[in-house]
């Protein structure tokens, strides 16, 4: 703690806050962004049987999953006071055919499981 | 006397970094295997590899020796091309398991938009992304006609995620150090955020290519370039932490030159040998995980990257800025270590 302190104030005295943040020759930048776990599984609302092949989507960030055999997915995103999540049915009969839903979530704290439950057509 | 105690207040920060060695940063060159065959390879890699891909239960055994991680300890995936294993998004999600942020290195080629996707869904939080010039001049380095579409595509895909911490790389030659301005523009256009620019050491593929090395002068337009373009913040260009600058310090990077390589940087190489960055002469390495206890290794070997009085020899034992410098990059460091590969202090200093 007090070894750690010393290393902030020598920094500091070098006037060069960016001390603490480097990269390697061949590496990538330092990854200190904030991002949540978003989990859940899909399942049918008229049978409880889990949902294969929902495409789980989010609002203005490009990212998708689909829910595998067990109806489950999880994917991190970056950190947002709220989401928007799409669940749709894209392979029409193949798994059952349901509607398609819209859920909102806010203050996710580092991660979340969602429960989500879809009306058949 | 303001520099002067800046650059005092540096020296002792660097002593401390040195003596605590808090492992902060860890290389995993987890395949050999890479999908080109650039001019300037500086690792050996090919097509068929005579490694097999490391299996990740073996690096994560490693890792699970760290005790203590530093707060902000990462994985950085490298190779090779580390797209070429399809069970990349398994290991960053094993890593994320473990609290670890992990990040790759790629040539962009097999980086499409369903990859883009599933690696941020995988928990990837930064990316560097290879891109040696225009079209003609990253196409001659990179040796493929197809790579700077493939690349400029991946460019496109990460600069729209607002979760990559991401930077482009260009690794700076004669046939490109003319094209400078242009390839700025180009990443503007692009809104990248931050380009990081290297020369090319003479070693690997690169030692019998007088085309890739660049002159003194060459080397001088590259810091002016750099030095200038730092004065306006639309894109974070700096040169990389590769070697000490001489007067060109501060002008070129946020701070003054200091190699972290076993330090604050280990790595873990696709046969198990523990070392730095992947770059640096394979005569460094300190153990092997299929061995050791890699964390052992670190923090009770790798004397010649924490004392490098060893690289006052040469040159260097009868210069001037041996102090700032203390022997520059790791990386250029081979043989039998009696001089030291390119000096770029000395290099930017003939009038």
């Amino acid at each position: 703690m007090k070894q750690n302190l010393l290393r902030k104030i020598i920094g500091g005295l070098s006037f060069a806050s960016v001390l603490f943040v480097f990269q390697a020759c061949y590496g990538t930048p330092q990854d200190f962004g904030l991002d949540v776990l978003i989990e859940g599984q899909v399942k049918s609302k008229a049978s409880g049987e889990p949902i294969k092949g929902i495409k789980i989507s989010i609002e203005n960030e490009g990212q998708n999953q689909l829910s595998d055999d067990n109806g489950q997915f999880s994917f991190y995103t970056v950190a947002a006071n709220s989401y928007n999540l799409q669940f749709s049915d894209i392979d029409s009969l193949q798994n059952g055919y349901f509607e398609k839903k819209d859920t909102a979530i806010a203050h996710v704290n580092e991660k979340i499981f969602l429960e989500i439950e879809l009306d058949p057509r | 006397m303001f520099t002067n105690l800046k650059r005092k207040a540096f020296q002792q920060f660097t002593k401390t970094e040195t003596k605590r060695h808090g492992l902060n940063y860890l290389f995993w060159e987890c395949t050999s295997r890479c999908n080109l065959n650039c001019l300037h390879c500086g690792s050996d890699c090919s097509k068929q590899s005579s490694h097999p891909d490391m299996p990740l239960t073996d690096f994560l055994n490693a890792l699970d020796t760290i005790e203590n991680k530093a707060p902000h300890f990462m994985v950085v995936l490298t190779g090779g091309e580390p797209l070429l294993r399809e069970d990349i998004e398994l290991c960053g999600r094993e890593l994320r398991k473990r609290g670890v942020r992990w990040s790759i290195v790629t040539n962009g080629m097999l980086y499409n938009a369903e990859r883009h996707n599933s690696l941020l869904n995988a928990g990837m939080g930064a990316l560097t992304i290879s891109l040696d010039g225009l079209e003609k001049s990253h196409n001659w380095l990179r040796n493929s006609t197809e790579s700077f579409n493939k690349v400029d595509n991946a460019i496109t895909l990460a600069a729209s995620a607002r979760r990559l911490n991401f930077d482009v790389v260009s690794c700076i030659n004669k046939q490109n150090i003319d094209e400078l301005n242009e390839i700025y523009s180009y990443l503007c256009k692009k809104n990248v955020k931050a380009w990081r620019l290297f020369t090319i050491a003479p070693i690997g593929r690169a030692k019998n290519n007088s085309k890739l090395l660049l002159s003194n002068d060459e080397m001088k337009t590259l810091f002016n370039f750099i030095s200038e373009k730092r004065k306006n913040n639309e894109i974070d260009v700096k040169f990389s932490c590769e070697a000490y600058t001489g007067k060109y310090e501060t002008y070129v990077r946020d701070s003054y030159f200091f190699c972290r390589a076993g330090i604050n940087i280990g790595s873990v190489l696709i046969d198990g040998s523990i070392s730095a960055c992947p770059n640096i002469d394979r005569s460094f390495v300190q153990g092997n995980i299929y061995a050791d206890n890699f964390n052992s290794i670190w923090d009770e070997r790798f004397q010649p990257f924490r004392e490098r009085q060893w690289t006052k020899t040469g040159k260097c034992a009868i210069c001037s800025d041996y102090k700032k410098c203390k022997g520059s990059g790791m990386h250029l460091w081979h043989g039998d270590k009696s001089e030291i590969l390119v000096c770029h202090a000395e290099m930017i200093s003939y009038k």
